[in-house]
């Protein structure tokens, strides 16, 4: 069995390239970075690395449980099916979209996926603010049908080890576009800036790892517009550069609400998306973007000419 | 004495953050936004309210912080973070006091001290003019 994490061979590659950015940043775009905000997402990255090793034993015992119980055997030597690893890695890719789209509309997992979203800004260095919290959550269980149908563990953590290889490179503004034929299928810079943006247009938008194709397949995707400025981070700013408070806040303010929410809504804090509460006194990314909608179009059929409202007035019918 | 690989792993990741902390830090990245002027401060209040339809706004001295109300007499407070901005939509919980201490040199200075309710949010002060009209509005949120 292959003992092999291709993300501990990646570091010295993600330091290069954050140095890297970091210079392109001084000549090209001096805000793309803050000191003390970097500083908080490589702190990020590291409590992560620890709390992935400190934590990850329950799930992996899952997994070798449920590969026991696997319904394709595909043989002592599983590594050596070349098939088998592509494969698995776009099985697990779908994986990703599915557990990311849950992570951001599910509080519970939304507690341990915000600390990637919790940077105002958009470097290399953001795509290091990663979960520490990610095993108190149910994440595990979108892998278990890869694992059921008799991919090896070893081989979806490795095949995930490269998904997030991958998508460390797009998290950068110094790339504008890709190539359209990469922007078609691939997750590039331009399709996760969007997803990182708290414009109402772009929430909730973009949840997909490597291949961009499964947001297009699940009606989830939105193209980048030059013509409006991306804004980074959550729709409530920590303002705050306190690391755990950074961590821990949403698990805080979800445990809080828990406590004082009457009990029939108590399951509902946990469950239901961010920023649903009973009361209706907070916005949900869904509410948020449907003021925007109707304000918009409040604006734009009061600037339009009579002609594109009224059909009787318009040119088609004026012959 | 053997010391464990994720201790000597987690020991060399620890100094290369510093290292790139300070690389950034001597490549002066970053910067302080300012908020001076109307548009700028109507630009930050909308990014904490989507649509917030700004009636008026005061703005620190310095362009460091700011506050903003609208029609409805809801109050955002507004700071500077890092070389971002980050806002709340201010509550019951918020509270302001007015100040005009002589200031340093020798003029007298109104300011408005701001806090937020939210602890991590903090505190805000903002030197600006008719700090007590601010302060009884938060006051009464």
């Amino acid at each position: 069995m292959p003992d092999f994490s291709p993300t501990q061979y990646a570091v010295p590659f993600f330091v290069i390239a954050v140095l890297a950015e970091m210079i392109w940043s001084r000549f090209r775009n001096r805000e793309a970075y803050e000191p003390m905000d970097t500083l908080v997402s490589l702190a990020f990255g590291l409590g992560s690395t620890i709390a992935g090793a400190l934590f990850s034993g329950f799930a992996v015992y899952v997994f070798f449980t449920a590969y026991e119980y696997r319904l394709i055997d595909f043989g002592p030597e599983w590594w050596t099916l070349w098939w088998a690893w592509p494969l698995c890695f776009v099985l697990d890719d779908l994986k990703y979209y599915w557990v990311h789209r849950a992570g951001h509309r599910i509080r519970w997992m939304w507690a341990a996926h915000v600390n990637h979203h919790s940077s105002q800004h958009y470097n290399l260095s953001t795509a290091l603010r990663q979960t520490w919290t990610g095993a108190f959550t149910f994440g595990l269980l979108f892998a278990l049908p890869l694992v059921l149908l008799g991919f090896h563990p070893a081989m979806i953590a490795i095949c995930g080890g490269f998904n997030l290889i991958y998508q460390f490179w797009i998290h950068t503004e110094a790339i504008d576009r890709m190539p359209g034929w990469f922007e078609a299928v691939m997750n590039t810079p331009s399709h996760h800036r969007v997803h990182h943006a708290t414009n109402p247009r772009y929430l909730d938008r973009n949840y997909a790892g490597v291949f961009i194709t499964w947001d297009k397949m699940f009606g989830t995707f939105e193209a980048e517009r030059d013509d409006e400025k991306i804004r980074y981070g959550i729709i409530k700013q920590l303002g705050s550069f306190n690391l755990l408070w950074s961590v821990f806040h949403e698990w805080i303010g979800m445990i809080g609400d828990i406590w004082r929410a009457p009990w029939r809504h108590k399951l509902s804090y946990l469950l239901r998306e961010p920023g649903w509460s009973h009361d209706g006194s907070r916005d949900t990314s869904d509410m948020i973007r449907a003021r925007w909608l109707a304000r918009n179009e409040a604006v734009a059929s009061a600037i339009s000419p009579v002609a594109d409202r009224n059909s009787i007035e318009s040119p088609e019918h004026s012959a | 004495m053997e010391i464990p690989a994720l201790l000597i792993q987690s020991g060399g990741s620890l100094l290369a953050i510093f290292a790139l902390f300070l690389f950034a830090r001597w490549l002066r990245l970053g910067g302080k936004p300012k908020l001076g002027t109307e548009e700028g401060v109507a630009s930050a209040a909308s990014e904490v309210i989507d649509g917030f339809d700004m009636s008026g706004f005061a703005v620190d001295d310095n362009g460091s912080a700011a506050l903003a109300r609208d029609a409805d007499g809801r109050i955002i407070l507004i700071k500077r973070h890092g070389n971002k901005f980050a806002g709340r939509l201010l509550d019951h919980r918020a509270n302001g006091k007015a100040w005009r201490d002589d200031h340093p040199e020798g003029r007298r200075r109104p300011r408005i001290t701001v806090n937020s309710g939210d602890a991590l949010f903090g505190t805000v002060t903002l030197f600006t003019d008719e700090p007590e009209t601010w302060a009884s509005a938060i006051d009464a949120l």
